[in-house]
């Protein structure tokens, strides 16, 4: 498994997309804190771009990443190796380097201008989408395929997770406001990789206020260390069940 | 008798309702090349893919010096593989590659054929990106993968396409100098020729089905031709296509 990530990696360290990543994450971070005068509010800004752009590459760029590279998976895969070892070598590599590009475009803005537990966890969050999405797309494209149609569900996860399910989440807090649901909104934010990235960072800023009556019931549970615990837990569940899929599909699938 | 190498027992294969292949009862043998033909979606490439370990038959199975191949790859140690398509990782050197491939088979430089790497016409090219090759230095690159671990079974599917006729002609006599050392060699071609010239034995599927497997010989003589071009047809035309597939 090591060999496949330590070439794959060197593949992917002259990819034109990761180091575009990179450039980009730079430039956004880097603009908002030079524009926005208050670092929190340019904290604040970046939260929204990170949590709709990091799924987005990492989904996007897994999925082509490995339609792309398939005749070559077919060479690894005939030689004396194990599947597990292929794909577990080429996710590690594919989220190494989606990792190190967002430490350096993302991490490297937030040391300069915002070096503080926010940031931190802004940081981590970010990474931890990187993994959750990398890990989807390589199950959309172990499962479908042709590349057109696997990027098209790639693209309508992303709607889904980024857009589709807050809005849905939204409007039941609204119909159901006569109701007791507060119980319900916990679980169901937290099923959500993006919601509770942005959970966790937006509790760390402390604007939870701004996140009006939701944003109360989310202090209150995630703000403490069983909150915090849970919301560690599902995170690495959303990264460990597509990795253990993808696997699993991998060790089948006809080549 | 010769001795077989890679036993097919019923092998069949089903995509979705779809037989590409069925009930594939071969053997091939240590020291010969064995040319896979037939139409397009025969059934050829699945026939090889079976036996890489690339696709799971759906029934039968198949034996590798009297093992049945599973789950376990360390089979593959004794196989080399050239596909009809080469790609490769987009910013890696042919260097690189070749590494990484000694690599991953922990081949010692010792235990490596690398006197073809020179003799494609490649050294000069090795830190070149495998982005910027042409599709015939890629077959070239493809060809030395399969060949420098001096495999006891090499399969190659349309092995000349792309590749110059010198280069071709070299990557086939390597893979005749394979047989003539006791390995086993399976071709995929379009190509008569080719066939006929290197061939101990031609296996023809139609439909998924293996029609025969026979020395090549023995199709010339029992069709009263010269070519294998003029052969085949003749061959398949006539019952006696329901043959052994002793050799």
């Amino acid at each position: 498994m090591l060999k496949v990530f330590k070439y794959t990696l060197i593949d992917l360290a002259r990819n034109r997309f990761v180091l575009g990543y990179a450039l980009l994450m730079f430039l956004v971070a880097q603009g908002l804190f030079v524009m926005e005068g208050d670092p929190t509010k340019a904290l604040l800004s970046l939260v929204q771009v990170v949590m709709a752009l990091v799924p987005l590459v990492a989904l996007i760029f897994t999925v082509v990443y490995m339609y792309d590279t398939l005749e070559f998976t077919q060479l690894l895969a005939v030689q004396p190796m194990g599947r597990k070892s292929i794909l577990g070598g080429q996710l590690l590599a594919l989220a190494v380097a989606l990792l190190i590009a967002q430490g350096l475009g993302l991490g490297l803005p937030l040391m300069v201008h915002s070096p503080d537990l926010s940031s931190l966890i802004l940081s981590v969050s970010g990474s931890a989408l990187v993994l959750v999405f990398a890990a989807l797309g390589a199950l959309i494209a172990l499962k479908q395929r042709e590349k057109a149609r696997g990027v098209g569900v790639a693209l309508v996860i992303w709607f889904v997770f980024v857009l589709l399910y807050d809005a849905l989440l939204m409007w039941g807090m609204f119909t159901f406001s006569d109701y007791p649901i507060e119980p319900w909104v916990v679980p169901f934010a937290g099923l959500n990789p993006v919601d509770l990235a942005r959970i966790m960072v937006m509790l760390q800023v402390d604007l939870a206020a701004m996140m009006g009556y939701s944003g109360a019931i989310y202090k209150n549970f995630f703000s403490s260390t069983g909150g915090m615990l849970v919301a560690g837990t599902i995170m690495l569940l959303w990264i460990a069940v597509p990795v253990l899929l993808a696997l699993r599909v991998f060790q089948r699938k006809d080549l | 008798m010769a001795k077989a190498r890679i036993t097919y027992h019923g092998v069949g294969k089903r995509y979705g309702r779809l037989w590409a292949l069925r009930s594939v009862d071969l053997e091939f043998n240590a020291g010969e090349v064995v040319m896979l033909i037939g139409p397009n979606a025969s059934g050829k490439t699945t026939l090889i893919k079976c036996l890489l370990g690339l696709v799971r038959p759906t029934e039968g199975h198949i034996a590798v010096n009297g093992q049945v191949i599973g789950t376990d790859p360390a089979y593959r140690t004794d196989i080399g593989y050239m596909p009809q398509i080469s790609q490769f990782p987009a910013t890696l050197t042919i260097g690189q590659l070749l590494e990484m491939m000694a690599d991953i088979r922990k081949l010692g430089s010792d235990e490596r054929e690398d006197s073809l790497v020179e003799e494609l016409g490649l050294t000069a090219q090795l830190d070149k990106r495998l982005s910027t090759l042409s599709g015939g230095t890629k077959q070239k690159v493809s060809a030395v993968l399969a060949l420098r671990t001096r495999p006891d079974i090499l399969v190659m599917d349309e092995p000349t396409a792309g590749l110059d006729p010198v280069s071709a002609r070299r990557v086939l006599d390597r893979a005749v100098g394979l047989r003539d050392a006791g390995g086993t060699v399976l071709i995929t071609s379009h190509l008569m020729e080719e066939v006929e010239a290197m061939a101990d034995r031609v296996a023809y599927l139609e439909d998924g089905v293996l029609k025969f497997l026979l020395p090549v010989q023995e199709i010339l003589e029992s069709t009263g031709s010269s070519r294998l071009s003029q052969a085949l047809p003749r061959l398949l035309e006539a019952d006696t296509c329901t043959m052994s597939y002793d050799s």
